[in-house]
């Protein structure tokens, strides 16, 4: 939006107008990161820090907070990268296929089954959570992790699939004729093909599930009892339930540290792929 | 696998493949299904995952909303006697009162903040820093959902929390609440979690939606002197309308459906003051084992839920694609 026009004439007064949005968006950006900023400096608090110092900075830092902490909910962190990245590995092997077929398939019914598939984006997850619940309960799935890791599998390619679609029909078609008049089969035109064109949609689609399952707390609340098969969040959740920062000064902080500990996962994916996530957003919105 | 030939069948053919793409004319003959037959095998792992884990429960759902449902026991039929139920139900009412003022309170904080947020970015000239506050708005996200909650949880605390000592600091101790605890404040106090409400993924999505304004549309705009908050006004709102529905749509079925947060940090209380129906739906399925009258519940908000959505999806039209890139 840097047109010639609106730079040159009234250089000044814009550039002043540039430094008030720059504080404006600053002030917005600090108001959201206080809950943050206030649960790191915590976590690094002793009891007594905590009891007395509990919003300035105070020496010296506690770093074993850490420690004592991921000794509470190391297997709570365990299970939900487990659960994530098994359901995930599920999710991008059926949405690459299904996103490939409806792409680059021609077969009788096609459009119908797409949109049968797609419709399910509009079904509120409050209409399926009670009978999904009875659903695992009759398989015998209740308190396995299996209870965790089928719905992501069986729900998550219905966005995957609709995302994957779009992203593979992009790629040109010259690349599957030369593939095809080699013999290739449909198989390897999944595999050989599309899967290394279609890397960044498949990063686009890993962010946004790992983040939703890594976020999951309702289901694994009431479908999964026996805690040491338990998902961070609940377990964050049940902690936070049975500590008692008043009575007990000691706990204050490595509470607060599980909480950061909680975000590592998360930091880390997003170091790594956050320009497709941002990227992703920013074209859903274009497709509006 | 010389099949996959037979699924492109018109792939040697350009000017026959051509004609195929635009009519779409899939002849629906045996011959053709049975010539497709790779297509439904790649097809058929997802659509039985589909079938079983999602299509079944809310089907099942829709009907057990009319029965009596525990687990162990023969469902009975039971009429619409759980709805009858849920409507006579003296909390009703409340809990309806609640659901609205969590949804003008969704509407505004999904729909308007990040609007002024990816304004505010939109209007930053450098494209470097354009990029770093589109990095930086999502850093919220990476603190995960429950534990933002348990936060301001904490920041709530009336004792050791910092509003109320900030309060105590400034000499305001008679403002000094119990936020969660208190029947009149405790639904602000919830609706107030996450301040200033600058969701990433609403801003980025804007931002695209901002980003296809064609060029041309604000050179027009300029030289007409509308520029600053008259063109956002005139100009951006109409033309970013797609966005405006698309987070609209999702602010209503948060609103009317999740309770979640409200779980978290009042369980409904103090005494029945910030439930919603959503949460009634989980204690009736969870604490009473009321499944039939919980699917009903579930039912009830679905349909309120899809009434929003059709609503807004009437009500907002986007503006004329020809302005946009």
């Amino acid at each position: 939006m840097t047109t010639e026009l609106q730079r040159s004439p009234t250089r000044r007064p814009l550039q002043m107008s540039q430094l008030g949005l720059h504080l404006m968006i600053a002030f917005l950006l600090l108001l959201s990161l206080v809950p943050t900023v206030i649960m790191i400096n915590l976590s690094f608090k002793n009891g007594l820090q905590y009891r007395w110092e509990r919003w300035t900075l105070s020496l010296p830092l506690r770093g074993s907070n850490y420690l004592s902490a991921w000794d509470v909910i190391d297997a709570y962190m365990i299970n939900t990268v487990l659960v994530a990245v098994v359901g995930l590995a599920g999710v991008l092997i059926l949405s690459l296929i299904g996103g490939y077929v409806f792409a680059r398939m021609r077969f009788p019914l096609r459009e119908p089954l797409y949109y049968a598939i797609i419709a399910l984006l509009m079904v509120p997850w409050v209409l399926s959570f009670i009978p999904a619940y009875m659903l695992y309960n009759n398989l015998g799935l209740l308190n396995t992790r299996w209870a965790l890791i089928i719905p992501n599998v069986a729900g998550g390619p219905i966005f995957g699939i609709f995302l994957m679609r779009a992203f593979i029909t992009g790629i040109p078609e010259e690349l599957y004729e030369s593939a095809r008049c080699d013999g290739a089969g449909a198989w390897s035109l999944i595999w050989r093909i599309t899967f290394p064109l279609s890397l960044p949609g498949l990063a686009t689609l890993s962010v946004l599930n790992f983040v939703a399952e890594w976020n999951s707390f309702l289901w694994p609340l009431v479908t999964i009892s026996d805690m040491s098969k338990q998902v961070i969040s609940v377990g964050l959740f049940r902690l936070s339930r049975t500590t008692n920062d008043l009575v007990d000064f000691g706990s204050g902080g490595p509470l607060f540290a599980g909480y950061v500990l909680a975000s590592i996962p998360l930091v880390i994916l997003f170091i790594v792929l956050g320009k497709f996530y941002v990227e992703g957003l920013v074209e859903s919105g274009i497709k509006m | 696998m010389s099949s996959a030939q037979s699924t492109q069948p018109d792939s040697a053919a350009g000017g026959r493949r051509l004609w195929r793409r635009r009519t779409e004319a899939t002849p629906l003959s045996w011959r053709a299904f049975r010539r497709s037959w790779q297509a439904y095998a790649l097809l058929s792992p997802i659509f039985v995952l589909l079938i079983i884990f999602v299509y079944y429960p809310p089907i099942l759902g829709l009907i057990r909303a009319f029965f009596r449902w525990r687990p162990g026991v023969p469902a009975t039929f039971v009429g619409f006697d759980n709805f009858v139920t849920y409507f006579t139900y003296a909390e009703t009412p409340h809990e309806l009162v609640n659901i609205v003022k969590l949804l003008v309170f969704g509407l505004f904080a999904g729909i308007v903040m990040p609007f002024i947020m990816a304004e505010l970015i939109f209007f930053v000239r450098s494209a470097a820093l354009k990029e770093l506050y589109r990095l930086l708005v999502i850093i919220p996200m990476l603190v995960p959902g429950i534990v933002t909650v348990l936060l301001w949880q904490k920041l709530y605390d009336p004792y050791l929390g910092p509003i109320n000592d900030l309060l105590r600091a400034m000499g305001l101790e008679h403002l000094a609440l119990n936020w969660l605890g208190e029947h009149r404040i405790a639904i602000y106090a919830i609706m107030f979690v996450g301040f200033p409400w600058v969701w990433g993924v609403g801003t980025l999505i804007y931002l695209g939606g901002l980003g296809q304004i064609s060029d041309s549309v604000y050179e027009a705009a300029a030289l007409d002197g509308c520029t600053g908050v008259g063109r956002v006004l005139r100009i951006d709102i109409p033309l970013v309308l797609g966005q405006v529905r698309l987070l609209a749509i999702l602010a209503i079925i948060n609103a009317i459906t999740a309770f979640q947060n409200i779980l978290v940090l009042t369980d409904g209380g103090p005494g029945f003051s910030t439930m919603v129906p959503g949460l009634t739906m989980f204690h009736s399925a969870f604490r009473a084992q009321k499944f039939g009258y919980s699917s009903a519940i579930g039912l009830l908000l679905f349909i309120i839920a899809m009434s929003g959505t059709l609503i807004i999806n009437r009500g907002i039209r986007p503006a004329n694609e020809e302005l946009r890139q």
